[in-house]
């Protein structure tokens, strides 16, 4: 019961004859108590919101994500190499091939059906293939970029060319995978039809990005012979300081005030999965990245070396699409535009969206912003 | 344990010598681990400070509606997420939190050194040796790879070689 039912009938008759200068106690207990009877219904609510909350995080189970329906057409111990179904007739006959990073899992391109990176290629016309990198084990400590450019993203080009009975492919690259793109793309020229990058690791002096900041002063030779492998634990803790009360905190204030709309808590759930799911990274590969790439700036001055192959980007001379995020935290524009200066190619275009580095390619925004226009641009370079 | 060599107590002292030199090296890690720390808390602690005062800032004059609490909170969010962002932006937090991931790796490497010594009391290989084989396992499938790409072009060759 109220405070305000607790009164009885006539002391609330004495209250309506009153004039309120003269019972100023009387005048303000009706509409003090009436903001207690909403602000009990408000925590009553809060604690309904925090109980479904707890109660959805605790059954979530699996979440389910990659759900395009593909084929494996290859799978090592280091990669599976998918083949998407094709949902529309064909309208390029280049097969687009997607290098996922080797950070985190692929299925971040094929969230979900409404914010599916590949779906909505797929529904364009093309034919995409996709390279879903495996959980390094203590065993490929010394697994390098070398290993993964020229041996297995190598080896799932002549099985895509094969498969497509074409010559060339259209590499399609994501954050690290596109650095890996590029890479490829200036010691196999001849496989490669169109270069599409989405926000490439390049002029890493130009990172305005926390990580670019950690990576400055890692001890990366240290970790990797005393370690091995990059664990997943390192990986938590760099991205727990990016954003870290905007997201970090933000998103579980946001997730209760929405507990109620289902598919924003789906929404939740699937990029939550996405975060966690980290596998650790390959110790040789991990050096390369940190020492030879942020450090020490090789890529972009032509001198990183993949084996005994050095990387000159100004071999580049395929048509290039560079699609980067003015707000991406992970790797900042600055970053990846110069790729655009570095490549001889004649045909080459940058594109920036106002989005963040996974809003480019997981969203509603990039479903009706970035891919009608990727789209465009390949399908005009395909054949 | 090892049998005397010279003298009933030679294997011992020099046994002994080993082991406390390397716990001397790990107290010696432990110290600049808590530097470091230090070093880390203080920024930490000092953004946290900067971030408390940004908050009462920002907060309304008086916590009553739930819009009062609403703002309240998207000010704290906003203050600690500029303090925090800041600091992990700061040339000071990069060197800091390279020092203290190094001390963390040498704090590993000397507890590894002294577990392999045990470890080779009781026959089991170390992480040295370990490594080892797994670098050769690499080179070979390296090699591996390399012979099955040249066996595949000379398939090729024979074959085009056959039908012309």
């Amino acid at each position: 019961m109220t405070k305000q039912e607790e009164l009885q009938p006539d002391q609330k008759q004495e209250e309506q004859k009153s004039p309120p200068p003269a019972q100023p106690q009387q005048q303000e207990q009706p509409r003090v108590t009436k903001e207690e009877t909403d602000r009990a219904k408000e925590i009553r609510e809060l604690y309904r919101k925090l109980e479904k909350t707890r109660s959805i995080l605790h059954s979530a189970g699996d979440v389910e994500v990659g759900q395009t329906p593909h084929e494996i057409l290859e799978e090592t111990r280091t990669y599976r190499l998918l083949h998407y179904q094709q949902m529309v007739s064909k309208t390029a006959k280049t097969p687009i091939l997607v290098t996922y990073a080797l950070i985190n899992r692929s299925y971040v391109l094929d969230l979900q059906p409404d914010k599916s990176w590949v779906r909505s290629l797929l529904s364009q016309g093309f034919d995409v293939f996709l390279i879903d990198w495996k959980t390094p084990t203590t065993a490929d400590k010394y697994a390098s970029f070398d290993d993964y450019v020229n041996c297995d993203m190598d080896h799932c080009v002549d099985v895509v060319l094969k498969k497509s009975k074409v010559d060339q492919v259209t590499l399609h690259g994501y954050c690290m995978g596109a650095s890996m793109s590029a890479m490829y793309t200036t010691l196999h020229q001849d496989k490669v039809r169109n270069l599409a990058v989405i926000a490439p690791v390049v002029d890493t002096e130009k990172d305005t990005t926390v990580i670019g900041n950690i990576a400055k002063h890692m001890d990366v030779e240290k970790m990797v012979n005393i370690i091995g492998n990059l664990p997943a634990e390192q990986l938590y803790s760099c991205y727990s300081i990016l954003k870290p009360f905007k997201q970090g905190v933000n998103k579980y204030f946001n997730l209760v005030q929405n507990i109620d709309n289902e598919s924003f808590v789906g929404n939740f759930l699937r990029i939550e999965k996405w975060l966690y799911d980290t596998p650790p990274i390959a110790g040789e590969t991990f050096r390369q990245w940190i020492a030879d790439i942020y450090q020490k700036n090789l890529f972009v001055k032509n001198e990183l070396k993949l084996g005994n192959e050095t990387i000159d980007l100004s071999k580049i001379k395929v048509p290039l699409l560079n699609i980067v995020a003015d707000e991406d935290h992970l790797v900042s524009p600055q970053c990846s535009a110069p790729l655009n200066d570095m490549v001889s190619s004649v045909d080459k275009r940058l594109m920036r969206f106002h989005t963040g580095h996974v809003g480019l390619i997981a969203s509603l925004y990039s479903q009706n912003n970035v891919l009608p226009k990727v789209g465009q641009w390949l399908k005009a370079r395909s054949q | 344990m090892k049998l005397p060599t010279i003298g009933p107590m030679y294997a011992f002292s020099k046994d002994f010598g080993a082991y406390a030199n390397d716990y001397v090296n790990l107290g010696k890690i432990m110290a600049e681990l808590k530097t470091h720390n230090d070093s880390y808390w203080a920024l930490v602690t000092a953004a946290y400070a900067k971030a408390a005062r940004g908050t009462a800032e920002k907060a309304p004059k008086q916590l009553v509606t739930k819009e009062d609490f609403e703002s309240y909170r998207r000010g704290a969010i906003e203050a600690f997420e500029d303090a925090f962002t800041e600091l992990f932006a700061s040339s000071e937090f990069s060197v800091v939190y390279g020092k203290v991931f190094s001390s963390q790796l040498d704090f590993s490497k000397a507890l590894q050194s002294i577990a392999e010594k045990n470890f080779k009391v009781l026959n089991l290989p170390a992480r040295g040796e370990i490594d080892e084989m797994l670098k050769d396992i690499h080179e070979l499938r390296k090699s591996v790879r390399e012979l099955k790409k040249e066996v595949e072009v000379l398939k090729n060759d024979q074959a085009r070689r056959v039908t012309t």
